[in-house]
């Protein structure tokens, strides 16, 4: 694999620079006095550099052969260009529903910059290949991320919420730069397709107990930026107390960007790539895979056991994502192809549905000022659209929980299928029974949409087809790619190529 | 995407009258009916065209098949499932019958259901299950083929409970939709077997359940076992089941004489025209595994044979009118079957294709009946409607002469060939069986169309106000129908009456087509062709000769037979044994352990209540854990770090 050097590189780097470019871009018209007075200028100079962002990369993944860019730091194949993708749509998607949302009224260009600039790091750690770069991509990731949950100054909970995730966070990445420097003080390099020459060449070598402290202190700190318990303490509280499109971007970008780290990590580090056959397998002696498979056991089951008891929306939608971090870590655990394609596919499908919740809850803040569950009881008898919105929340409560013929069933057989061709049996076992709890929460939601009486006779007062049609579309997709997924699982798999030795 | 049209023109029809049905109950509107009307009978009839169109190459003597991919459906691991549709001689015989017959009852069903306060509804469901029965005969794979199978069976669960608030016509769905479940599993199962003996060997990007597919693998198959047994033999038979299921044979016939608690044209278009004949297309369709096991063919043939005889026997007693047919309907499957088992699948298909136009006119005749009587259907209190209703009675009459076998009508020759063709395989037993049933077919028809049409009228003064003739949109399909029934035999005229048996040649199924010409008797053939029109005859001039005058001379007979009456009344009393053996075993078994024990006890008190008192106190371990101080969960990050770190270097 050719390592090219910075001036060669840059023609990879070029999505990324006309996201940089439009990040300024907005910065400069802020300046003139009458563009500035203008609320939609900024989200529909940013909303135009996603859409740029993300016709460029999927032209480069054409065009472009796959290369280890920037001497080394970044590994640009079909993985990262899945990401960038996936990190331009899920920013597309954030920015339209803060348009929409009675929270961010008034918001200022900031707003809009933040959000940029946490997409901007999410596809260069999921392309990171040096230890450093890992850590910088992270840290830009989250730094954002604790500004954007504090951006409502005149709340106190979100302030609070953006305090607890600044100090969280701070543990978290302390411990992950010293696992960081434990395995580059081990092994000697901060390369990681060189880490994993020197894993293969020194399997029972000396600092082997360092190597395992540093990998666990790594892991911990990839946990973190995908909630995985027990490193998900944060999520909850952050969930709530951030603005929801905000909640709805950290749910599923930031989120989808630490499992691109850690796939990549785990992939083209501790498991050895067979460019013939290509399978992957594990290295032994480290046990990655139980390791893995704990922390999935453990994210699955306190999401959703949890999640039956929230009361309010954002955080039993938090509890229900960090259900669905687990259920990717099951097929994630196995390091097989499969799995890592499981898991891209799963990310779209979790993309759409967790989306489509977001957006429905939202419509329901918005109208009745009340984020409890109970503010969804009675939603399919009130006017100004309930009927509609009801409806398209069931399908995508349908769909979180996995029946067919929604989208969510397919992820979840793709997911469960890889883990079974593992032959870890007891873990899909695991998997589905964690399933059938979750029926009961999300199913409590269309109950409360259906058979019970609204406590108000506020109205929804949607106005205009903008809104609720991106929002049906998202249940159409749910529903229609839940029966013809054939092109998805074609994507997916061109993606899940990643550049190994 | 020619193919894929056809279908999905009734699909948008069901989406469009269902949206629109689903607007008018919540908004509390009144249906256009119009629009129903128009979206309703003209998408299906339009993909009538379509179907015309691409048939007639094939109607011409085209072979090759028309294939068309439409996208790839399922793809994990090296198992890989294509929608793909495939259009050939038998699936152009059959969606021209789907959707020629299916646009004549829905044109029909415009006048029934006039009044109908669920117009709107009626109509998408009836384009959903023509949505459903084409993907079942245009698929090209055995997985397309059950999502199609599944279909028309959540279609026909809707429609005979349609008129959901009478309990009765609630359970008769549940019922076909219960029984129809056990069938399927057979189907299931069969697939799953397939699968596991294909899957291994699999090249790469083959569409494992493609028919054509499996054909190539036959001699792959033939040889395998599967517990022991050989392969075709278990999977054929695992297929039965479900066609016994979903073609009402026995023993799971039971739902559809409830079936008929539906709207009457839903019982013509799928209850007798197409759905019912599902299980006979998917043995034709697979007529080169079947052919391959010749143990499940012989039982397809007893079975067939049974039913017939046995359903024609009940159908002597029955007093509703749509009782009979239905009972009718079971035992002209029962031929079908019978052809299929002694290899003789296209006199099935043929026999098929000549039901669905006959059987469709008598039961909208009979509807055109029971419309005219505003809803009775007890022949006791019919009598004389002839004057009436003059078109009703005559294209009656010449579908039950049709179907009682007499020439030239259609059913004749088709029956006939079933017959001729059991005989001369040997199996004379069932041969006499298929006489007596033919016997039983005459008698009971007649009895029907005498007791309706003819002698004195036992109407009662009420209903003789209102008797009318039907209006032209339903009495225009009743002409059609009766036309088609009478004619079609001639598709099929035997070679020792002068024919080119055209639709033997044409359709070309199994085997036993290719070296059929071996020993042709034709003295005997023409034999036994006299033997059954004279026994039709005398079932006749039987049927004549006790109820032209109406009820009272045979009541009294009856009662001199009173046993055996009351066997046949009481139908065998299949459903009181069902019920005995299989339904209040399970019953009191879930009342006595799974209610009281399991799930009082156990699902109750133990998961529901006990796990709920472990999960509070678990979430409230976990809650105090989750306490909001940002330091604590600092804390615990490092604990968790370091519990992973000790469980790890210890291992």
């Amino acid at each position: 694999m050719q390592v090219l050097d910075n001036a060669a590189s840059f023609q990879y780097f070029l999505p990324e620079a006309i996201l940089g470019l439009t990040l300024l871009l907005i910065l400069i018209l802020d300046l003139n006095k009458e563009l500035s007075k203008s609320r939609l200028i900024a989200p529909w100079t940013a909303g135009v550099g996603l859409v740029l962002y993300i016709v460029v990369a999927l032209a480069l993944r054409v065009q472009l052969p796959e290369a280890i860019t920037f001497h080394g730091m970044m590994a640009n194949d079909a993985f990262t260009d899945f990401f960038r993708v996936f990190s331009g749509a899920s920013a597309l998607l954030a920015i339209f529903l803060s348009m929409h949302s009675k929270e961010l009224e008034g918001v200022k260009i900031e707003y809009w910059i933040l959000i940029l600039g946490i997409t901007l790091g999410m596809p260069v750690l999921a392309g990171a290949n040096n230890l450093l770069m890992i850590y910088l991509a992270m840290e830009m990731v989250s730094i954002l991320s604790y500004i954007i949950v504090g951006y409502l100054k005149k709340s106190r909970k979100s302030s609070e919420a953006a305090l607890k995730y600044v100090l969280y966070g701070a543990t978290a990445s302390g411990i992950m730069i010293y696992g960081l420097s434990i395995i580059f003080g081990v092994s000697g390099t901060l390369d990681v397709l060189e880490i994993q020459k020197f894993l293969v060449n020194n399997p029972v070598g000396t600092g082997r107990i360092a190597l395992f402290v540093g990998l666990v202190m790594t892991l911990a700190g990839f946990g973190y930026k995908i909630s995985a318990v027990p490193f998900h303490m944060w999520a909850p509280d952050v969930y709530q107390g951030a603005p929801t499109p905000v909640t709805a971007f950290l749910s599923v970008g930031p989120k989808a960007a630490g499992f691109a780290i850690l796939l990549r990590f785990t992939y083209t580090a501790l498991a050895q790539f067979n460019p013939e056959t290509g399978i992957f397998t594990p290295l032994k002696y480290l046990d990655i895979t139980g390791l893995m498979a704990v922390l999935a056991v453990l994210t699955m089951t306190v999401g959703n056991f949890l999640a039956i008891q929230q009361n309010n929306t954002k955080r039993f939608l938090a509890y229900s994502s960090i259900a669905h971090a687990g259920y990717m870590l099951i097929a994630a655990a196995t390091l097989s192809s499969l799995a890592l394609q499981g898991v891209l596919f799963y990310l779209i499908a979790y993309f759409i549905m967790n989306m489509g919740a977001f957006a429905v809850a939202i419509i329901v803040i918005n109208a009745t000022g009340s984020e409890e569950l109970t503010a969804f009881k009675g939603l399919a008898k009130r006017s100004g659209g309930g009927a509609l919105i009801a409806l398209l929340m069931m399908v995508f409560m349908v769909s979180l929980v996995g029946l067919p013929p929604t989208f969510g069933f397919v992820g979840k057989f793709y997911l469960f299928m890889s883990v079974i061709q593992a032959k870890l049996y007891w873990l899909a076992v695991i998997g589905m029974l964690n399933s059938v709890v979750s029926l009961y929460y999300y199913m409590r939601v269309v109950k409360h949409m259906y058979f019970d009486e609204p406590e108000d006779d506020k109205s929804l007062g949607l106005k205009g087809f903008v809104f609720p049609g991106v929002v049906a579309s998202l249940g159409l997709a749910t529903v229609v790619l839940g029966v013809y997924w054939g092109p998805i699982v074609t994507f997916v798999q061109e993606s899940a190529q990643l550049i190994s030795k | 995407m020619t193919l894929a049209w056809i279908i999905l023109l009734p699909l948008l029809g069901a989406i469009i009258n269902g949206y629109h049905a689903m607007s008018c109950t919540l908004r509390k509107q009144k249906v256009i009916t119009g629009m129903v009307n128009f979206v309703g009978v003209g998408l299906p009839f339009i993909a009538f065209l379509i179907a015309l169109s691409q048939g007639i190459p094939f109607i011409l003597g085209a072979e090759e098949p028309l294939r068309e991919t439409l996208f790839s459906w399922i793809t994990v691991g090296n198992l890989h499932i294509e929608a793909g549709l495939c259009l050939d001689r038998l699936s152009t015989l059959m969606i021209l019958i789907i959707t020629g017959v299916g646009t004549l009852i829905h044109l029909y069903s415009i006048g029934y259901m006039k009044c109908d306060p669920g117009y709107a509804k009626y109509f998408a469901y009836l384009n959903l299950f023509l949505t459903s029965m084409l993907i079942l005969v245009l698929a090209d794979n055995l997985v397309l083929m059950f999502l199609g199978w599944e279909g028309v069976g959540l279609c026909s669960y809707l429609l005979i409970g349609f008129w959901f608030e009478d309990k009765a016509k609630a359970q008769a769905g549940k019922k076909a939709f219960i029984v129809n479940r056990i069938g399927d599993v057979g189907f299931l199962l069969a697939i799953f077997g397939l699968g596991v003996l294909l899957l291994p060997g699999i090249s790469e990007g083959a569409s494992i359940f493609n028919f054509e597919y499996i054909e190539s693998k036959m001699s792959l198959i033939a040889p395998s076992t599967i517990f022991w047994m050989s392969s075709p033999i278990i999977l054929t038979l695992l297929l039965f089941v479900g066609a016994t299921g979903k073609s009402a044979q026995i023993p799971l016939y039971v739902w559809l004489p409830d079936a008929m608690a539906g709207p009457t044209p839903v019982s013509a278009l799928i209850h007798a025209a197409t759905m019912v004949t599902a299980g006979v297309y998917m043995i034709a369709r697979l007529d080169f595994l079947f052919d391959a096991a010749p143990a499940t063919l012989n039982v397809i043939a007893i079975i067939g044979a049974s039913t017939a005889l046995f359903a024609s026997l009940i159908a002597i007693v029955q007093n509703d009118i749509k009782k009979v047919l239905a009972y009718s309907t079971v035992s002209q499957l029962g031929y079908m079957f019978l052809a299929m088992g002694v290899g003789a699948y296209a006199y099935g298909v043929f026999h098929l294709m000549t039901h669905a136009f006959f059987k469709a006119c008598l039961f909208l005749g009979s509807g055109s009946v029971i419309h005219a009587m505003s809803g009775e259907q007890d022949i006791r209190k019919m009598g004389g409607l002839k004057k009436a209703l003059p078109i009703t009675s005559m294209t009656f009459l010449i579908a039950t002469i049709t179907i009682a076998g007499l020439p030239p009508f259609a059913a004749f020759f088709s029956k006939d060939h079933i017959l001729w063709k059991t005989y001369s395989h040997g199996h004379t037993v069932l041969w006499v069986m298929g006489l007596l049933a033919a016997f039983g077919t005459a008698f009971y028809m007649f009895r029907l169309y005498f007791l309706t049409f003819t002698g004195k009228s036992r109407v009662s003064e009420e209903a003789k106000a209102h008797l009318h003739e039907s209006p032209f949109n339903m009495t225009f399909a009743l002409v059609v129908l009766a036309v088609l029934s009478a004619v079609a035999g001639f598709l099929g005229l035997p070679e020792v009456l002068g024919g080119h048996d055209w639709i033997k040649h044409w359709l070309n199924l199994g085997a036993g087509s290719a070296k059929a010409h071996s020993a042709h008797d034709h003295a005997m053939e023409l034999i036994l062709m006299g033997v059954s029109v004279a026994v039709a005859a005398c079932a006749i001039l039987l049927a004549f000769l006790l109820y032209r005058n109406g009820l009272e001379g045979p009541e009294r007979r009856a009662r001199a037979m009173q046993p055996i009456h009351n066997l046949l009344t009481n139908k065998f009393y299949v459903d009181e044994i069902y019920d005995a053996i299989i339904v209040r075993p399970i019953r009191s078994l879930s009342q006595s352990v799974f209610f009281r024990v399991v799930d009082q006890k156990l699902i109750n008190e133990v998961f529901v209540n006990g796990s709920g008192k472990v999960l509070s106190w678990l979430g409230s371990c976990v809650s105090r854990i989750q306490n909001g101080f940002v330091n604590r969960y600092a804390f615990y990050f490092l604990l968790a770090v370091s519990v992973f770190l000790g469980i790890w270097v210890i291992n």
